[in-house]
């Protein structure tokens, strides 16, 4: 008579007692069948402890990473809004009493998303990621020239989602003129000006020299720069559309003080 | 135990966003990576039970494995890409327990709590998992 299953497998996981072992290995010392199925469980869990664990690809943690500055951004907007500045019966944001400026959340949305796209895009320009950096040993000339024409390729490809992404704060800041007063804007003005010249500076150091790290480095600061100065327009347009005046003054102090 | 590769990346999406808006009801009872492992796995057992509820159906027989054609026959060695198919084939009731104690390694106990079944129902689910993890690995029907 056959052991039953629960016995096949205990005997497997080796959770069965002295006797019960003793009588399946009596068993199976003269039946074959069963004898293949202790084989291939055995060989099952073996196989089992050879599964990796899936990684999550980079694209998955952008879109998550996305997914929670969205949330983040829409809870931000939604909480602390004073009367008058609830969201319009048409959903499209909250209005403002002073300006009646009617602002879509999706552009708002849209805007952090372009916002951080940039900042993966800049990611994948961390030194050591890629070929960039590495010297090129001998034979490896032409697969170094592939790479710095990769490195090229990859940052026009950044520019080109980095400029979406101003031009999306310059749509805000045109829709919203008035917002910030004069001075501020002339602050914000000077320092996107400091940072643009950096930019240009080193991105003709990598353009010139692809593989130069130092330089590909300059430029991913500079990026991050730019983006967090961006980060801080918005959010102090933000705060002046929730009519938060301490918020903005606080962004202001923050502005002044990298300026 | 989500069933496919795009089904599990949404569900980690929808981990992290529920973690994200949880955070503040994390008291430090416990290691954060272990509240974040109970709140994944609470996530993935709701979507499976959700996704079974949906299906109105849980059949139990291989009828839908017809076209799965493992690489590896009885005298090679499983190939791990076979396995992995062959898992995410496994019908959904006997998978949740299969995944839980022989690849995550909980025990019969710790499988019956967390699916809110019995230890003996756990051990049954999890042998005919494996019994049809070899039939369709073996090709033995």
């Amino acid at each position: 008579m056959h052991p039953n299953d629960s016995a096949l497998h205990d005997y497997v996981d080796g959770t069965i007692g002295t006797q019960g072992r003793s009588s399946v290995e009596q068993h199976l010392s003269t039946c074959p069948s069963c004898r293949q199925v202790v084989e291939d469980l055995r060989e099952i869990a073996c196989a089992i402890g050879t599964l990796e664990l899936r990684e999550p690809t980079a694209r998955v943690w952008g879109r998550i990473e996305r997914a929670i500055a969205l949330e983040r951004d829409a809870h931000r907007s939604g909480e602390n809004v004073a009367p008058g500045l609830q969201p319009s019966d048409d959903g499209r944001g909250p209005v403002t009493a002073g300006h009646h400026r009617r602002m879509g959340k999706t552009t708002w949305l849209a805007l952090a998303a372009a916002l951080l796209l940039v900042t993966m895009v800049g990611l994948r320009f961390m030194p050591g990621r890629g070929q960039a950096g590495t010297p090129p040993t001998t034979g490896e000339t032409t697969s170094a020239g592939d790479a710095a024409q990769a490195i090229e390729s990859e940052l026009r490809l950044a520019e080109t989602h980095y400029e979406k992404a101003i031009k999306g704060l310059e749509q805000i800041a045109s829709s919203d003129q008035g917002a910030l007063d004069p001075k501020t804007a002339a602050t914000l003005q000077k320092n996107l000006a400091v940072i643009d010249q950096a930019i240009s500076e080193s991105r003709a150091a990598v353009r010139a020299e692809p593989t130069n790290e130092p330089a590909q480095q300059s430029l991913i600061e500079n990026f991050k720069s730019k983006m967090g100065l961006l980060q801080d327009t918005v959010a102090l347009i933000n705060e002046m559309r929730k009519g938060n005046e301490a918020g903005a003054a606080r962004i202001v102090s923050g502005l002044k003080q990298k300026g | 135990m989500a069933g496919s590769p795009e089904d599990g990346e949404d569900l980690l999406q929808e981990i992290f966003l529920q973690a994200y808006r949880k955070l503040g009801s994390f008291k430090g009872d416990s290691a954060i990576g272990t509240w974040l492992y109970r709140l994944a796995l609470n996530h993935c057992l709701d979507y499976v039970r959700s996704r079974q509820a949906k299906m109105h159906k849980l059949t139990d027989t291989l009828d839908g494995d017809a076209s799965f054609e493992p690489t590896a026959r009885r005298e090679t060695p499983i190939a791990r890409l076979d396995l992995e198919r062959a898992v995410e084939r496994l019908p959904q009731g006997c998978r949740e327990a299969f995944v839980l104690h022989d690849i995550e390694g909980f025990d019969h106990k710790e499988v019956g709590k967390l699916l809110g079944i019995a230890e003996g129902t756990s051990k049954s689910q999890v042998f005919k998992a494996r019994m049809k993890l070899r039939a369709l690995l073996r090709g033995i029907a």
